[in-house]
């Protein structure tokens, strides 16, 4: 709200000019920003012949979800959902249980060591990703997990996991800390007050941790795609980078495929959007 | 609903550094948080402190295990690989040969390492000065803007924020497709660069690194925006009040109030920035495998080249020792301040 307050104090003096500037620059920086999801949405709808022309048609003239059905019967597309469901779930429900009682440990206890953890948390996120995959990958080799949910889920859980205890920590370190004095008093023990105090005080937290963890792991590419080598485990976006190769230039599908996939990250993103800066930040900064 | 969205953080933040300093008095190894002051004082450690002080250690126990196992082992490995004879061989007999620096020198004095050293630092270079200064001028520009403008233009962003990058750079694909990308049919059009119907951007040095930058800045412009917005939202409105008043231009007003307020933000956006586009690499992958000529090779790509396409898993893991390193330099100031601030609340 301070922004409209602020706004509105300050506008009446200026003149109706730089609105119009700032609407029209705005206007502008939309259409740029805004073209290249247009294209992908228009060129989903299109049939196949107005798709490669030479001069661009700027709306579908005869809106088809072919695209759509092309993408999804044709070429195990429910595999690769189920693939990738099956691991990011599992990676997420796993990093956000584990961390979130990490988490509760680093926020609302005090010991020996701590601090050392913390900053440790801290730098692991500064790790190239590329970095972590040769160990993981040889490891696996020998492990035989590689072409496996198992060795997947594990790989996500590396990088998932340090990121959603630091993120959960900075939601518990807002909870004050007489609420769980009184629930102390009234005689409740340590895990107690934690699954009935703490909890539902974080959860809006651990939902928007477990948002965060999800599109992390939903969008990888290289490490799936390094892991895996059997078609039949191919998570979406390794499946979907392969698409174009695999199909020439049926940029149709592509794009359509490329639509079925974005969505539920965009839905995602627009339900934790208010707390999208400020989870990313506190990711990677002190909560 | 976005106009309200960002603004939350830097009071978040703000409030959560506060806090730990005043529980920090309390102390005491393994007590619950709230220790208070009276009726805890004079208990003295009875039984229950002691099981209170297991808690922490039980709750901490799967993370660790995994966190040991899945980044602390890894890493140790990497370097350990680092030093070793490690190709296609050691995986299949299982044995890697102790090889001292062998890798290193192979990799230092790689005909490519120092046009990779240099290309990766003027890449993310480009990418993070370009992200920053179109971030700061939407961000300004959002300040401008009216309740349903600004909304639109924040649902513009968060959409490009949200887009997986593996799509995104399909998109680009498309667009800069040749014949009929319609990016590639836009620059004809405008009469001034002559016929670019037929180019293949990947194919050619200064078109591939043009669409990477692009695709790459075009994302990373939101989060940039949005997070500065959420800071110049933060500034008291009598600041620019008075600046007004002593009749200061818009500009005079941006340099003396705004950027001072903003340089805690712009610098926390900056460093993650250089984190994050040091280490792109699916959108330089899928756009250009790294070529045309090496000409958009960079750290992350080149890692992964010699691990995964050459299978010399050891030059490999030293370029990625090596990159590690670098990027811990870029980074070290910021490292330094939050170990610095870590003293002060962690």
């Amino acid at each position: 709200m301070t922004t409209s307050v602020s706004t509105s104090t300050r506008r009446p003096k200026r003149k109706r000019k730089p609105r119009v500037v700032a609407n029209t620059i705005a206007v502008v920086f939309c259409l740029v920003w805004v073209f290249p999801i247009y294209w992908m949405v228009n060129t989903a709808f299109k049939p196949a012949d107005e798709v490669t022309t030479l001069t661009p048609i700027w709306a579908p003239l005869h809106p088809t979800l072919e695209n759509f059905t092309r993408a999804l019967t044709q070429d195990g597309f429910l595999v690769y959902l189920r693939n990738s469901a099956i691991v990011v779930v599992a990676a997420v429900l796993l990093s956000i249980v584990v961390g979130f009682l990490a988490s509760a440990a680093l926020s609302r206890f005090r010991f020996r060591g701590r601090r050392a953890i913390l900053v440790a948390i801290l730098f692991v996120q500064m790790i190239p990703s590329g970095a972590l995959l040769i160990p993981l990958f040889l490891s696996f080799q020998s492990l035989g997990l590689l072409n496996s949910y198992i060795g997947l889920i594990l790989a996500y859980v590396a990088s998932v996991l340090p990121f959603s205890i630091w993120v959960m920590r900075g939601f518990f370190v807002a909870v004050p800390a007489e609420i769980e004095e009184a629930a102390k008093m009234d005689g409740a023990g340590t895990f107690r007050i934690l699954w009935s105090v703490l909890f539902p005080l974080v959860m809006p937290g651990v939902i928007a941790t477990s948002v965060f963890a999800f599109i992390a792991a939903w969008n990888d590419y290289l490490t799936a795609y390094v892991m895996l080598k059997d078609q039949g485990m191919y998570t979406l976006p390794v499946w979907l980078a392969g698409f174009s190769t695999n199909k020439g230039t049926d940029f149709g599908g592509l794009m359509a495929a490329s639509v079925l996939f974005s969505i539920p990250v965009v839905v995602f993103f627009l339900i934790v959007q208010r707390r999208l800066v400020s989870g990313m930040t506190a990711g990677a900064v002190k909560g | 609903m976005t106009s309200t969205a960002p603004r939350v953080t830097e009071a978040d933040r703000a409030d959560r550094a506060q806090e730990p300093s005043v529980t920090r008095r309390a102390g005491g190894a393994g007590r619950l948080r709230p220790t208070g002051s009276g009726p805890r004082g004079g208990r003295g450690p009875g039984r229950r402190s002691v099981s209170a002080s297991r808690a922490p250690l039980v709750l901490l126990a799967p993370a660790a295990l995994l966190l040991l196992a899945l980044v602390v082992y890894p890493l140790v490995r990497l370097v350990v690989i680092s030093f070793q004879d490690y190709g296609l061989r050691a995986i299949f007999t299982g044995q890697a040969g102790f090889a001292g620096l062998t890798n290193y020198t192979n990799v230092l004095t790689d005909a490519s390492f120092w046009p990779v050293i240099l290309r990766t630092v003027l890449v993310t270079g480009a990418m993070v000065v370009g992200t920053i200064v179109i971030g700061m001028a939407v961000s300004q520009l959002l300040t401008r803007l009216g309740v349903v403008m600004r909304t639109v233009v924040s649902v513009v962003l968060v959409l490009a924020w949200a887009m997986p990058n593996v799509a995104s750079s399909l998109v680009w694909q498309w667009l800069f497709q040749p014949f009929y990308g319609v990016l590639n049919w836009l620059i004809t059009q405008l009469r001034v660069f002559g016929d670019h119907t037929q180019d293949n951007w990947a194919s050619s040095p200064g078109q591939a690194i043009t669409i990477v930058l692009t695709l790459v800045i075009w994302q990373a412009v939101p989060f940039v925006a949005l997070t500065l917005y959420a800071a110049q939202s933060q500034i008291a409105p009598e600041y620019y009040e008075a600046g007004a008043l002593d009749g200061a231009s818009a500009w005079a007003m941006y340099r003396a109030i705004t950027l001072p307020a903003l340089v805690p933000t712009l610098l926390l956006v900056t460093i993650l920035s250089v984190i994050w586009d040091f280490n792109v690499f699916n959108q330089i992958w899928l756009l250009t495998k790294g070529g045309p000529e090496d000409t958009t090779l960079t750290l992350g790509i080149w890692t992964f080249v010699k691990s995964f396409v050459s299978n010399a898993y050891g030059q490999g893991a030293a370029i990625a020792v090596i990159s590690t390193l670098i990027l811990g330099a870029l980074t070290s100031y910021y490292i330094r301040r939050l170990v610095r601030s870590g003293e002060e609340d962690l």
